[in-house]
């Protein structure tokens, strides 16, 4: 029996927005990168700003991290959630059309204006927090109707279940509106003012932060992606999740222990010591909960491991997935107060958000956009398997030369910082460390370009599969999908 | 197993155009409401930074709102289109 026999007609789905979203993350994908390899091209040469100040270190250096994460990362989810809640809803998005417009243009034109107030030199100064008031504001206006269009659909569902996939990105969505809604209460100076009186001082202001900050990186970044993964890992391998249970078990705990870590931020500050050590606590458990995501994303694969060796987008998933895992274990051990002591403040720190925003956060998003690409542009199959393992290859050999030459940097950084002589005195002085870190800001600089370089390749091979005529429905036929015995391509995650 | 009593939107029948339509309209409203306040906003602005979100707010959604106008009317001559098609056939 076919699906649609089983299932009835199928909706009208608004595909149109998603692509909308899809062709946007490839954008600030590829700006996101260029604007990280040119400041880590000013790290080493400082000169390369050319005195100009609006390309200071200083001023792109949010430019490239919420290009990164709101820009490349929320327009991915944007995409995917909206194409997954439709799906796994069987219902058209609740709204109209002219809301999800809304949805796409605004949270763009946020990003627009976000990053021109950067390079003006405007800023509230608090990490992935820059945007001043009015912006956020707006921010907070697409965030509501966001909310209200992927609850909407949740609402009028035709499946009974809700999906797992739907739970994640439902907790990203309710926990990022409250997180901005709480690190940024101020005052503006005047109406007419971008200007404003954060509501919270000293220490307060500080803890607030890193429990937005570090939920940012547990919602936006992990739970909102995780979301990705339950859904696209099994439609790539055709294969149902590993455990559904576990799914659950791991979302609940994921979701209640994430939300007390950010105080790891803070080791040997004026916060109270309990705080710190609750915060660093509460970092270690998540070992539990994430690793269970990472074990039962790796386990879908069960008896379809060969597809790693004939399919590079389910590698780019399947290695996100293992980067997932690493950076996951790597942030716990980083949060106990004696390694902290050493890491704090040094590039050990940047090395372990680019393990999670390059071989987690960007490889899920690529594997999801190669599957999602010829779907949503009703095209038989991508355009060159080989470029996107040539892709898959450049990224992670990047990647490589990033990690390892900040965990040399970072270590060495900080036990130069910490040494002294036989008098009592430091023993370097902090240009000494600056000077010895200098050749590997380069390796850092060109695991960045090969990066870029790799997702250059990714839109040529993307543009290419919606215009080049041998990817059309009629040129070739689609090969039969090899699926396991009395399961249909709708039955899996969650369809 | 498939919900009975949530099927609103599913096939865009008139229902579905209907909420197309009320969409459009309280959208567009809102966003015209955003842009006036965009233009107050840079009409009093203390520094360039307002100054500019104002008027690239009312920028936005006048360019938003001329897209909804294009949109509603290239769905109504497609309707008309159609109409006559029919005509024709029969």
């Amino acid at each position: 029996m076919t699906d649609a026999a089983v299932l009835g007609p199928m909706p009208v789905y608004n595909e149109a927005i998603v692509r909308k979203f899809t062709i946007a993350t490839m954008f600030w994908g590829v700006l996101a990168f260029l604007v990280g390899c040119t400041i880590a091209a000013e790290l080493c040469w400082p000169g390369l700003s050319f005195g100009v100040s609006f390309l200071n270190f200083g001023r792109l250096r949010p430019v490239h991290t919420s290009a990164a994460i709101f820009a490349f990362g929320g327009n991915a989810l944007f995409a995917t959630s909206l194409y997954v809640v439709q799906r796994t809803c069987r219902a058209r998005l609740w709204g109209g059309e002219a809301l999800a417009e809304f949805l796409f243009w605004g949270y763009n034109f946020f990003i627009v204006q976000a990053a021109l107030s950067y390079v003006m030199g405007y800023s509230r100064g608090q990490e992935y927090s820059e945007p001043t008031w009015h912006l956020t504001l707006f921010l907070v206006i697409v965030w509501v109707c966001y909310a209200a269009v992927f609850i909407g659909t949740l609402a009028r569902r035709a499946e009974p279940h809700i999906y797992v996939a739907n739970w994640f990105y439902l907790a990203f969505i309710l926990t990022v509106a409250i997180l901005v809604l709480v690190n940024n209460a101020a005052l503006p100076v005047s109406m007419y003012s971008s200007r404003e009186y954060v509501a919270y001082g000293g220490v307060q202001n500080a803890l607030i932060q890193w429990w937005y900050g570090h939920n940012a990186v547990g919602f936006f970044l992990t739970a909102a992606f995780l979301g990705m993964m339950y859904y696209f890992i099994p439609k790539q391998a055709n294969r149902p999740i590993y455990s559904y249970r576990l799914s659950i078990v791991h979302f609940w705990s994921l979701i209640f222990m994430y939300i007390w870590a950010g105080p790891h931020h803070l080791h040997y500050t004026s916060l109270p010591d309990w705080t710190q050590t609750l915060g660093m606590a509460f970092s270690i458990m998540l070992w539990m909960p994430s690793w269970g995501g990472m074990i039962n994303g790796l386990m879908t694969l069960s008896g379809a491991w060969d597809k790693l060796r004939s399919d590079p987008a389910l590698r780019f998933s399947v290695t996100a997935v293992g980067f997932y895992g690493m950076s996951t274990f790597e942030g716990p051990v980083m949060s106990i107060r004696d390694v902290n002591a050493l890491a704090h403040y040094t590039d050990w720190v940047i090395g372990h958000v680019h393990s999670g925003a390059l071989g987690w956060v960007a490889f899920i998003t690529f594997g999801a956009m190669y599957y999602l690409v010829p779907v949503l542009w009703h095209r038989t199959k991508l355009y060159s398997v080989k470029l996107v393992a040539w892709h898959y290859w450049i990224a992670t050999l990047g990647i490589v030369f990033y990690m390892t030459s900040m965990w040399v940097a970072g270590i060495m950084q900080g036990l130069m910082w910490r040494a002294y002589d036989q008098f009592g005195f430091l023993q370097y002085s902090f240009v000494d460390s600056v000077a010895a870190v200098h050749p590997y800001y380069i390796i850092r600089l060109l695991g960045g370009l090969m990066f870029l370089a790799g997702a250059l390749i990714m839109v040529f091979n993307l543009i290419m599969t919606v215009k080049s005529p041998s990817t059309a429905p009629g040129a070739l036929a689609v090969p039969p999908r090899n699926l396991p015995s009395g399961l249909t391509g709708a039955v899996l995650a969650g369809e | 197993m498939v919900r009975p009593q949530a099927d609103s939107g599913r096939y865009m029948g008139e229902q579905g155009k209907s909420m197309e339509e009320t969409s459009e309209f309280l959208t567009g409203g809102f966003v015209a409401v955003l842009g006036l306040i965009g233009l107050l906003l840079a009409s009093g602005a203390l520094d360039d930074e307002m100054y500019l979100f104002g008027f690239s707010l009312a920028g936005f959604a006048l360019a938003f709102n001329a897209m909804l106008i294009r949109r509603h009317h290239n769905r109504v001559d497609a309707a008309r289109a159609l109409a006559k098609a029919a005509v024709r056939h029969d």
